[in-house]
């Protein structure tokens, strides 16, 4: 504050400003359009999604069961899907992490060029993943993709990879896919974790006669610790999620291989058009994601 | 220690180099294909540079199908939900940053929460609600539908920017005489108009990629956005590589472009302010 200001205050007797209360419940009033907006938009027809999974499958009248849940409980595609999911989840968030991680401790080191090299690796991430699916799906085209062909000229291979059309091969291939796809964000968050730590830190451990590795250990991984929780965090919520680039390599095939919670609830909503039992898959999904994002919620809500 | 620093820095450029190439490949593939002629695309075994080079499948695409009406859909909805919920966040930011109301903390937290809700709860109900209110396969049902993935995140973002205004800015301008509305719009709106600015593109951007929404509320050709558009193109009976690629290209490109001009405010924005950069 300026004096200026301050000696106007002293004139007109007014209290300093820090200690003007501020009329709370004048809070109301600006985020109340949020809050209606919200309530229209999110709360409704999430009101609506619970009622629906409590109804009888094609029903016209509302009565109260809980038969749609029995029902997810014996059905293996269900089962197949969550366990296919926790695989893509885990798979991609993790190896998410592990790429970022080491790209990051690149771009962090002392190097020319570092704006160009930081550009290139985010490049991946700003495309919508619809259209990354699209095109991994024409690169892992067995005859006329460029995968199996430069395998092939690096000696590799002999024989052409179904990379999606083999059941075995199809989710390995679409993780791959994803890692090319989400690891720069998670590595954006630890290049920024990364240029927090003090320098002298570094200094004085070399000083000290610290290695390499024992700068990495005793201060590189404690002072990250935090931010990579909220980077994993953060993923997983979001890998969780995924559709676009799913719905475009493979639509959940072949068979059920890479059928994802999100493909496995599309396909009983707007396949089938089994909306009751589709809202009851829906429902437990989002419990299931509201349970792994407490973390993510803990972590940020703590500072505020 | 010289050398060990030009040991890791030439591991650091090696690394780099991997990083590049893999990065960068799909990319050309990309580009390149729709650069082919359609046989070439097809070509056993294929090709990596185009042979041929020519932009007829961009000329194709352009003239002959509906993507010049995807691009415009995608733009009108995007831009639609950016500044619905840019508008109404900003408001909301303000408050949850300035005001110490009751259920601040509880409000705030859920709307986080709900920013966690898979899109899949919410499609069947929107679907059936649109249809019954006459809002299905029009731009006003998407931009809502939309709204609802990002306005939490607008509010969280902006109130991240709010809170990084000193508040003695706004008191001034109180006890100069401005309503609380007036030093919000006055004083703190212009100040924070970068962090507006971003938070309108991300919003953008999340509108912009999507597919599921756009799948389920419209039908036809007319409504389809640019990622629909391109979906269809693969499903249809014959899929021409090169126009499916050249769409991609110029698909792709506003949200290359304008996330790149946010690079300075990517980790700030999508962690909720927990990662400062």
């Amino acid at each position: 504050m300026n004096e200026v200001f301050k000696a106007r205050l002293k004139l007109l007797r007014l209290p300093t400003p820090s200690l003007m209360p501020r009329n709370a419940s004048l809070g109301y009033l600006f985020v109340l359009p949020t809050l209606l907006m919200l309530v229209l938009v999110l709360g409704f027809p999430v009101v609506i999604a619970v009622l629906n999974s409590f109804t009888p499958l094609w029903s016209a009248e509302r009565v109260f069961t809980v038969e749609n849940y029995t029902n997810l409980t014996r059905d293996d595609l269900f089962w197949n899907s969550l366990q296919v999911t926790a695989i893509f989840v885990a798979g991609t968030s993790l190896l998410h992490l592990f790429v970022g991680f080491i790209v990051a401790l690149a771009l962090n080191s002392e190097i020319r060029g570092r704006a160009f090299f930081r550009v290139v690796a985010i490049l991946p991430w700003t495309v919508p993943d619809v259209i990354s699916g699209l095109v991994w799906r024409f690169m892992y085209n067995p005859t006329s993709g460029v995968v199996n062909h430069a395998l092939h000229q690096l000696g590799v291979t002999q024989r052409w990879i179904e990379w999606l059309g083999d059941p075995d091969l199809a989710l390995p291939s679409v993780i791959f896919a994803d890692v090319w796809r989400g690891y720069p964000f998670v590595m954006l968050i630890l290049l920024a974790g990364l240029q927090a730590i003090p320098r002298d830190l570094y200094e004085a451990a070399q000083v000290d006669g610290a290695n390499v590795l024992q700068e990495f250990r005793y201060i590189t991984l404690p002072s990250l610790v935090r931010i990579i929780a909220i980077a994993l965090a953060l993923d997983t919520v979001w890998q969780f999620r995924r559709f676009g680039l799913v719905y475009n390599m493979t639509f959940g095939g072949p068979g059920y291989a890479t059928d994802i919670l999100p493909i496995y609830v599309y396909k009983q909503y707007f396949r089938y058009f089994n909306f009751e039992y589709a809202s009851a898959v829906a429902v437990v999904s989002a419990v299931i994601m509201l349970i792994i994002s407490i973390p993510y919620i803990y972590l940020i809500m703590r500072r505020d | 220690m010289k050398r060990r620093r030009y040991a890791s820095s030439a591991t650091a450029y090696g690394l780099l180099l991997i990083v590049v190439v893999y990065n960068v490949v799909p990319f050309l593939w990309m580009v390149f294909t729709a650069m082919k002629t359609e046989k070439e695309a097809y070509a056993i075994p294929p090709t990596f540079f185009p042979e041929d080079l020519t932009f007829e499948a961009f000329e194709q695409l352009l003239r002959w199908t509906n993507f010049p009406r995807y691009f415009l859909n995608s733009t009108i909805i995007s831009l639609g939900t950016a500044l619905l919920s840019t508008l109404i966040g900003a408001l909301a930011g303000y408050g949850f940053s300035r005001f110490s109301f009751r259920g601040r903390v509880t409000l705030i937290g859920l709307i986080l929460a709900s920013q966690m809700l898979p899109g899949v709860l919410l499609v069947g109900p929107y679907f059936k609600l649109l249809v019954q209110i006459g809002l299905y396969n029009t731009y006003i049902g998407l931009i809502l539908a939309f709204t609802s993935i990002t306005l939490p995140f607008s509010v969280w973002m902006l109130k991240g920017f709010v809170d990084t205004v000193p508040e003695e800015l706004d008191d001034q301008a109180m006890v100069d005489g401005c309503t609380p509305f007036g030093a919000y719009w006055r004083i703190v709106l212009p100040v924070i108009m970068p962090g507006m600015v971003a938070t309108i593109i991300f919003a953008f951007l999340l509108a912009w990629g999507d597919l599921l929404w756009v799948l389920v509320l419209t039908s036809g050709d007319d409504m389809a956005t640019v990622t629909v558009g391109l979906t269809r193109l693969v499903t249809q009976f014959r899929t021409i590589w090169p126009q499916l690629m050249a769409g991609s290209t110029i698909g792709a490109l506003p949200s290359i472009i304008l996330y790149l001009l946010l690079q300075n405010y990517l980790v700030r924005g999508l962690t909720a302010g927990a990662v400062k950069q």
